[in-house]
């Protein structure tokens, strides 16, 4: 009796996975089929899994400078984003006055301003830091990587801040009397136990930047800059998508994702196993 | 023993990213700052230009056109992009950053009006010479514009099911959608995006206008109404017509529009010659195909416009618009460039220097209109900013979803959000 | 001397975020409240002219703002109550032993991956076709019809999209927040014969509101600010049903070129919103199990 409802139970959750996921069929479908064909019906497998408009696509896109591009871009903006908002997070956690609280609800409540809003005297302020203070904010790399910290610390910190909370502090307080600085504290006890939500901020912030296109469209110009969401513009006429390639160029847009959503997964799952032991 | 290791591997990692973000990442010197040199042949280098433009469809052939310029002159310039609908979001943003780029596109009208303080004077320039009649964008009296090409709109018919003959007036034309609904076949398709549900079939009773530069002012003070303007009032009773014969344009996507028209299901659609770059995908329609006038109020003219039109920005410094100029009359002048106009972009030239290409159907109906002066103008250019997508397409979808909105009360809504719009 | 050197470590913490955080977002979005006072198209050559309160005088009077705002706080009030069910309920099924956990979360976490405006299209294609066509031909065809056509079903179409998208990313929030839970309590539970349900409600919810705090506020934010989904799915139609806040905004910023107007509006969203969730925020801090 338990088992075949754990059987129905497990069939359920794989029928939901499945309906969950037929947009995505449809986008693979279709990035093999020709305007014809895709008018004729959009639903249908392809007639042949001819792999010419992946090559149109990656070649169109400048798919492996593109990568790179993207790779150097969200690794370091995540890896920064992870490093400060996690110190942030703590030093607010652990320091309970009025300032502390100012900062963390400025942080929390920024996150609700539009970007459409911010992005017009955003490029002001960058175009004088440009001209007065001659950093190269626009058009470079190291420039997108500094506003995508900016804008990724309010979440970062607000996910932070809500986990560090329901750890001990008699931990931290036993290494200070060990004489650990502050910075020792937290790299040697604070950060480890960390290991969950770091996980959680990278991925969730990994796939957000990856798929930016609002903020490097206005930062980087040039072609050899350019970041995947970027390149695809080439598929997006004002009234006409070349859908083929717009759909064979998401494809290849996500893949690298899902592999990387794939492998930290399994450091959560490992995260489980060691929280079990402990 | 570990625990201090690890403590020291983050510190140095910490420090490495501290480092990545205030130094190294923003050390580095922008390229661009070199003025204009000489190169080893003694010929002088011109100073690298960046090229902005919304048409996405001829950005790869740009590319393309560009390296040869680059082989022949010796002389780079860089080629942006962007998705269609964001361009002008982005153009407006590098240009209020600083960043450029030194030649880039916009429309005729309130476009250009509202980016006028960029324009550089081009009247003085050699390319601009060319420019066929009245199609060079002017700004108080100054030439700060140069066309990319011409386009026109109207009906696009199929030759074997439509007889442009018995589409003459309202009455021949309501006629002609009741026979083919009697048939089952969709008579004429609009489609739901704004520019092709309202903006481009109400510039019609614009252009009819004996000044419709004029009108629309008087519009924009309430002087006047459409509803109480007699080819607006002809306009309602074509728009009944479509409303009550053919398949409602809100369930039909530009992509439908074009795939029923290619497979024999819609008779006409009201489109322009761009048009056919998605009619090819279906098959060869060589002559089955034409373009014929909206004939509202027995009008015998296609729609006929500038695409856009390549500007250069004065706000640069001189080394970048010497270089522009120098790239714009290549462009205009050389064989490369001529040819890269017609042929690989596939525009109907607007330069009287230049000669046409193969022309598909639809381009020859427009080329044609050109020549003979058998042609509308583009009023719509001059509606106040953002007016079709953002108050005629809802009111339109308000006139095409509810069942008992007459043509009529449509002038009237449309009086309404107009009057709203360009308060 | 001790208090001093906690002052210069929480400097030493803080100010690499806070300066960063500074320059990209505080500072835009002073200048930003700066502009709402000012009348100007957004382009720098063009002339500010300084119009006081005028702008908040004339945004109280843009019924379409007024809507969209209303259109906003319904899209948000939805979308919240059905990512945060669907989230919670898929981090509670891929965190059993079921077999199929794993592929589960993998494809529960799928939509999440795919960002831009695509699949916008791909759901209005959905809409429009699929369901046209499931209509005819299951005759059911007063729930398949074109969703995107009436005004209330649109807004429907848009909060399935966005839970859609959005149910995933909770479910990892609340997967890690399910994995602080102590096993041993759950046990302990157990032993003492509390059944699936009251483990749930009397010891694995209340555990899981730090969890619930972010996410609730993450899906509030996220729904106010919708933009992508907006644009793709309906630009706001039919006749500006389903026009939701930032597609008002940036329409009066960019397409018809009122940036002071724009910001104005902004900055009363922001206002009003802020209110709203920082009260939440803070409510559903205060209901956080110490330990």
């Amino acid at each position: 009796m338990r088992k075949t409802s754990m059987l129905l139970l497990e069939i359920l959750l794989l029928v939901l996975a499945v309906i969950f996921l037929s947009p995505i069929y449809m986008m693979v479908v279709n990035s093999f089929k020709n305007r014809a064909e895709l008018y004729e019906n959009a639903l249908a497998l392809p007639t042949s899994f001819s792999f010419q408009f992946y090559k149109e696509a990656m070649q169109k896109m400048n798919f492996f400078t593109a990568i790179g591009n993207s790779l150097y871009v969200t690794i370091v903006s995540v890896l920064i984003v992870i490093v400060l908002a996690s110190m942030t997070a703590w030093m607010l956690v652990r320091t309970d006055n009025k300032l502390s609280k100012i900062i963390f609800m400025t942080l929390v409540a920024t996150m609700l301003i539009p970007f459409q809003t911010l992005m017009m005297p955003l490029m002001q302020v960058m175009d004088w830091i440009r001209t007065n203070l001659h950093l190269p904010m626009l058009n470079t790399h190291e420039g997108l990587i500094y506003m995508n910290v900016g804008f990724a610390s309010g979440m970062a910190v607000f996910l932070y801040h809500g986990f560090i909370k329901s750890i001990p502090i008699d931990l931290e307080e036993a290494a200070t009397i060990d004489g650990c600085s502050k910075f020792g504290v937290f790299w040697r006890i604070v950060f480890p136990m960390l290991t969950n939500i770091t996980i959680t901020v990278a991925i969730l912030n990994v796939i957000s930047l990856w798929n930016d296109y609002l903020l490097p469209s206005l930062t980087l110009a040039d072609k050899g800059l350019r970041t995947i969401p970027l390149s695809t513009f080439y598929f997006f006429g004002e009234f006409t998508i070349v859908w083929n390639q717009a759909m064979a160029g998401l494809t290849l847009t996500i893949i690298p994702v899902v592999i990387f959503y794939m492998l930290a997964q399994k450091y959560i799952i490992k995260g489980i196993a060691s929280g079990a032991v402990k | 023993m570990r625990k201090g290791k690890k403590g020291k591997h983050v510190l140095s990692l910490l420090t490495v990213m501290a480092l990545i973000a205030t130094l190294i990442g923003c050390g580095s010197s922008e390229s661009s700052s070199s003025s204009s040199s000489t190169d080893s042949a003694g010929q002088e280098k011109l100073k690298k230009i960046t090229i902005f433009q919304s048409k996405v469809e001829i950005t790869e052939k740009l590319e393309n056109v560009v390296k040869k310029y680059t082989e022949e002159t010796g002389n780079e310039a860089e080629v942006w992009g962007a998705a269609g609908d964001n361009y002008g979001t982005q153009l407006q943003m590098k240009l209020t950053s600083n960043q450029g780029p030194s030649i880039f596109s916009i429309g005729t009208g309130t476009e250009a009006e509202k980016f006028k303080s960029y324009f550089y004077d081009m009247s003085n320039e050699e390319y601009v010479k060319n420019i066929a009649p009245n199609m060079a964008l002017e700004i108080n009296g100054k030439i700060v514009g140069v066309p990319y090409g011409v386009e026109g709109y109207g009906l696009v018919y199929s030759k074997e099911m439509v007889d442009p003959s018995e589409v003459k007036d309202l009455d021949s034309f309501s006629k002609t959608l009741e026979k083919f609904k009697a048939e089952g076949i969709n008579g004429l398709a609009l489609s739901q995006e704004g520019y092709f549900l309202i903006g481009h079939i109400i510039n019609t009773p614009f252009a009819l206008q004996p000044d419709y530069q004029d009108y629309i002012e008087k519009l924009n003070n309430g002087e006047v109404k459409m509803s109480e303007t007699k080819e607006f009032q002809e306009f309602a009773k074509f728009m009944d017509a479509i409303k009550s014969y053919v398949k409602n344009p809100l369930e039909i996507k530009y992509d439908t529009q074009m795939g029923d028209f290619a497979t024999g299901k819609t008779a006409m659609v009201h489109q322009g010659n761009w048009s056919y770059s998605m009619l090819k995908d279906y098959g060869d329609f060589g002559s089955k195909i034409g373009l014929m006038p909206f004939p509202l109020a027995g009008n015998d003219k296609l729609t006929v416009g500038v695409a856009s039109n390549w500007v250069i920005n004065g706000t640069a410094d001189a080394d970048e618009i010497k270089a522009a100029n120098a790239f714009l009359d290549w462009l205009f002048n050389s064989e490369t460039g001529k040819s890269t106009i017609v042929n690989d972009f596939q525009f109907i030239p607007a330069m009287t220097n230049i000669e046409a290409g193969d022309l598909d159907p639809l381009s020859e109906a427009v080329y044609e209109a050109t020549k003979s002066g058998k042609t509308l103008p583009t009023a719509n250019n001059y509606f106040p900013a953002g007016i079709i997508m953002n108050d005629l397409a809802p009111a339109a979808q308000e006139y095409f979803l509810s069942k008992d909105m007459t043509g009529e009360q449509f002038l009237q809504k449309l009086d309404e959000v107009w009057a709203k719009a360009s308060k | 001397m001790k208090k001093r050197k906690d002052k210069l470590w929480f400097v030493l913490f803080t100010f690499p975020l806070l300066f960063i955080f500074t320059t990209v977002v505080i500072m835009p979005f002073i200048f930003g409240i700066a502009y709402s006072f000012v009348k100007w198209d957004g382009i720098p050559a063009n002339p500010k002219v300084f119009v006081g309160l005028d702008n908040f005088i004339q945004l109280f009077k843009d019924e379409r703002f007024l809507s969209s705002a209303w259109h906003t706080v319904k899209f948000t009030v939805m979308a919240v109550i059905s990512v945060n069910v669907l989230g919670l309920a898929f981090s509670l099924f891929v965190t059993t032993k079921l077999r199929v956990r794993n592929v589960a979360r993998t494809l529960f976490f799928m939509p999440n991956l795919i960002g831009g405006l695509i699949l916008g299209y791909i759901w209005q294609f959905i809409f429009t076709d699929v369901f046209g066509y499931l209509g005819q031909s299951t005759g059911l065809d007063g729930i398949f019809f074109n969703w995107l056509l009436d005004p209330q079903y649109a807004l429907y179409a848009i909060v399935i999209v966005f839970t859609w998208q959005v149910a995933g990313y909770t479910m990892i929030i609340y997967i890690a927040g399910l994995q602080g839970i102590p096993d041993e309590l759950v046990e302990a539970a157990k032993v003492d014969g509390a059944n699936v349900w009251h483990r749930l409600t009397k010891i694995t919810l209340p555990l899981l509101m730090p969890a619930f705090t972010i996410c609730l506020f993450l899906t509030l934010s996220g729904a106010f600010k919708i933009y992508d989904v907006n644009l793709s799915m309906t630009r706001g139609g039919p006749n500006n049903a389903t026009e939701m806040f930032a597609m008002n905004i940036y329409n009066e910023i960019f397409a018809y070129g009122n940036y002071g107007l724009g910001q104005a509006k902004a900055v009363i969203f922001f206002l009003v919103v802020a209110a709203f969730t920082l009260t939440q925020v803070v409510m559903t801090k205060k209901r956080e199990v110490q330990y």
